[in-house]
């Protein structure tokens, strides 16, 4: 039984220099090939389905491992960041003077200008118990720092003496963070006035949030004139770039300034390549797109293989090669988006396991599933173009 | 033949028939080593990632050398600083069963390292000792602790980051700003905290914390290192000094204390979850994979099982042949995959300073899984072989 035999209305698109077939032929050949089969076809998209399914994970903790490491800084408000010369990432800030940032502020498109303060306390139960580390952060609490409505909301709160905000994810080891609950925050009493939800990235196993004020009780012995993180505010229509180059010049060389996109690039550079974690997930990444390759490849070839006398017969009666690829490919391509759809939907659902186990923020952003479906393509086209050198051999006058 | 198929039939004890089906195709047989291989790598891979990061984090505990260890019982994690005085040690010398007591001093949060051939300094984990008595199971501390001795002269590990220029000939940098003499070197890698360390006697370390070398009783100590006398009753002693000590302090074996810790970073880092979950994806590819194979393997053979089928051998031998084969399949395809991942090992050890190595437990493991999903494979495809009809084969 030859294909075109048995589908005798493909016949009439049927001419030897292969013009006037119509676009949609290779689809539904592909088509008839892959439901032909049904037990191989779906075995084969079960297989693609695992592979893609293990893209989305393996991208999805690539991409979500620096940004955990941005993810306080996507939610502070701010146009350009100074920092110590010295600064390496977020949590390896160094600091510098206070005068630098009022320095900063005289440049004339600096509408504002806010200190950050970053550093650690021992919490302990009054009780007793593990003494536990915790990221502090202290910050002027009318200067809106944050772009997070929990924390706007409760300025007043975080104005009271020894009194801070904790994050929602500092982890359960830390015991109720119930409005109220008095702890020891290096041997100080202080009080928990509320919690924000923001997320701790990669700065501990908590964080607690104080005004400049509480920030430095609880921490004796930093010198008071001593900033972390500068924000700055532009104003209306000033171009940070050129703000950045402006204050680069104006400032002493010992001060670093980003704009969003250069600290952006610079902290995803340290996650992905100064830690093991950019290595272990890309190489998980490559392997799922192999595993991905070689499933699609081996149905691919198998289903040439066994369709070879159609193919054959197709090329006698004047199908060109480009149009017999054409069927492979449409194979290929239809095979990754029927597993596509239920992987990107499984992965919806693994995504949020992992967010709940890990903390990280894995998420199904655009970029994961623009990402994945352009690697998806992209898999289809090689496996496509690794099996078509079988059909090149099609020859009629062997097959039969 | 189908007068009396009984008698008819040959021996079968003495044919080997899997290994023969295994072996008849050279072509298949690499086809499908090399997928199922892949799977045992993979599965190798991340199993070895999940020990890899386990094995960092326990890397250094591993090299400490004492028997019982004393700390804050408020402590949570190996690496946190909650240090107590010198002189609280003193109970524990009086102790019986105790050869000696070393303090072990340390900082993970307050040591930064510039870089020798470059501006910048990174935060590194720091341990102080005294010379005399090293608490380190490295022999390359051991023999080179004297070099300590002078003044502001460090160890360090030439398995750290790069970023942190240990590996190199450096001879002197700047700890926290002041300069030190790079004495020697040892091999112990980072773990995902720390991303190198530095070793130096008690003195040296008393001068940057605590003002001078010499105000070594005002040294916050974190673990005091305690060695037995030979033959003497670890858990009596282990009582002896929990009773001696106020109920602040806390003594672990070092069983515990690898323990502690890996409890720690199993419950608490995310780490854990990640690596276990790939284990999990790579036996399910591998599954997959292998399923695959067996699969295709058996529907070539078809018609070799349905003559056997129609020569009158029974289901239950023909499927004993299918898992044999499986089986086989298996064990084919995992010595070679067992001896690239030896490579891989080494290759991602030195790329990621991971510590991967292959031990008796993750090969009998990985083997386990591998023969696990090839059998469970079979399973699955045993059915087209067990409904082939001979008479619709040929």
């Amino acid at each position: 039984m030859t294909l075109a035999a048995d589908k005798p209305e493909f016949r009439l698109y049927v001419s030897p220099n292969g013009k006037g077939i119509s676009k949609t032929v290779p689809l539904s050949l592909a088509w008839r090939i892959l439901a032909h089969q049904k037990g191989r076809t779906a075995l084969a998209i079960g297989g693609i389905f695992v592979a893609v399914l293990l893209i989305f994970v393996e991208l999805g903790f690539f991409i979500a491992v620096p940004q955990g490491g941005m993810l306080i800084y996507d939610h502070m408000r701010f146009d350009l960041l100074v920092v110590s010369k010295k600064y390496v990432f977020q949590t390896e800030s160094w600091q510098f003077p206070r005068a630098r940032l009022e320095e900063a502020r005289k440049n004339p498109d600096v509408a504002a200008a806010s200190a950050v303060y970053l550093g650690g306390a021992k919490w302990q139960d009054p009780a007793g118990g593990i003494r536990l580390d915790i990221s502090a952060i202290g910050f002027d609490p009318r200067s809106r720092a944050f772009d997070v409505a929990d924390i706007d909301r409760q300025i007043a709160t975080l104005e009271k003496t020894d009194t801070v905000l904790v994050d929602s994810q500092t982890r359960s080891i830390f015991g109720p963070l119930t409005e109220g609950r008095v702890v020891e925050l290096n041997g100080r009493s202080t009080t928990i006035g509320g919690t924000y939800e923001l997320g701790t990235g990669f700065l501990g196993l908590g964080i607690v949030l104080a005004s400049a004020e509480n920030f430095f009780r609880m921490s004796p012995g930093r010198p008071a004139d001593t900033v972390n993180l500068g924000l700055l505010t532009l104003k209306p229509g000033a171009d940070p770039d050129r703000v950045a180059q402006q204050l680069r010049t104006a400032l002493p060389n010992d001060m670093q300034v980003f704009t969003r996109p250069e600290l952006t690039a610079h902290e995803v550079r340290f996650w992905t390549t100064r830690t093991g974690t950019g290595l272990i997930f890309g190489s998980g990444l490559i392997v799922a797109v192999i595993v991905g390759i070689m499933v699609l490849y081996q149905t691919l070839a198998t289903q040439i293989t066994k369709q070879m006398p159609q193919f054959a017969t197709m090329k006698a009666i004047g199908y060109t090669n480009l149009f017999l690829n054409g069927i492979v490919l449409s194979e290929a391509v239809s095979i990754m988006l029927i597993a596509f759809i239920p992987a990107f939907l499984a992965a919806l659902g693994l995504y949020t396991v992992i967010r709940n186990q890990t903390l990280l923020p894995v998420i199904m952003s655009p970029t994961e599933l623009g990402g994945v479906f352009a690697i998806v393509m992209a898999m289809s086209v090689i496996s496509a173009v690794l099996s078509v050198g079988r059909l090149r051999r099609a020859d009629p006058a062997e097959v039969f | 033949m189908a007068i009396d198929v009984a008698a008819g039939l040959p021996n079968t004890r003495f044919v080997p028939l899997a290994w023969r089906n295994l072996v008849s195709n050279k072509q298949r047989l690499v086809r499908s080593s090399a997928g199922i291989g892949f799977a045992v790598v993979l599965m190798l891979v991340q199993l070895g990632f999940e020990r890899g990061f386990f094995n960092a984090s326990l890397g250094m505990i591993r090299q400490l050398d004492g028997d019982l260890f004393v700390m804050r019982a408020s402590k949570y994690r190996f690496g946190s600083e909650d240090p107590f005085a010198p002189r609280d040690l003193d109970p524990v010398r009086n102790v019986a069963g105790v050869a000696g007591v070393t303090p072990l001093y340390g900082s993970w949060q307050r040591f930064f390292w510039k870089d020798p051939q470059g501006d910048n300094s990174y935060l590194v984990q720091v341990f102080a000792f005294d010379p005399d008595h090293p608490p380190f199971l490295l022999s390359e501390v051991k023999a080179q602790s004297n070099r300590l001795k002078q003044a502001d002269a460090v160890l360090v590990d030439r398995r750290a980051r790069p970023f942190l220029g240990m590996g190199g000939d450096a001879r002197e940098t700047e700890l926290n700003g002041r300069k030190v003499n790079i004495v020697g070197s040892f091999a112990l890698g980072p773990d995902f905290m720390a991303s190198g360390t530095v070793m130096m006697s008690d003195r040296s370390f008393a001068g940057f914390v605590a003002g001078s070398p010499d105000n070594l009783a005002a040294l916050p100590v974190e673990f005091g290192v305690v060695k037995l006398q030979p033959g003497a009753d670890a858990a009596a002693v282990q009582r002896a000094i929990a009773a001696a000590l106020p109920a602040e302090a806390r003594v672990l074996s070092k069983t515990e204390l690898i323990d502690f810790e890996r409890s720690f970073q199993a419950d608490l880092s995310s780490a854990g979850p990640i690596f276990w979950m790939g284990t999990f994806v790579g036996f399910i590819v591998g599954m997959l994979i292998s399923y695959q194979i067996i699969y295709t393997d058996l529907s070539d053979q078809l018609p070799q099982y349905a003559t056997l089928k129609g020569m009158g051998f029974r289901t239950g031998y023909l499927m004993r042949i299918v898992f044999e084969q499986a089986a086989l399949s298996a064990l084919v395809a995992y010595v070679p995959a067992w001896l690239l991942t030896l490579f891989l090992y080494w290759a991602i050890g030195n790329l990621a300073l991971l510590p991967m190595q292959m031990t008796l437990q993750l090969t009998l493991l990985s083997f386990g899984l591998t023969l696990g999903m090839c059998l469970l494979s079979a399973g699955l495809a045993v059915r087209r072989v067990i409904t082939a009809d001979p008479a619709e084969v040929f």
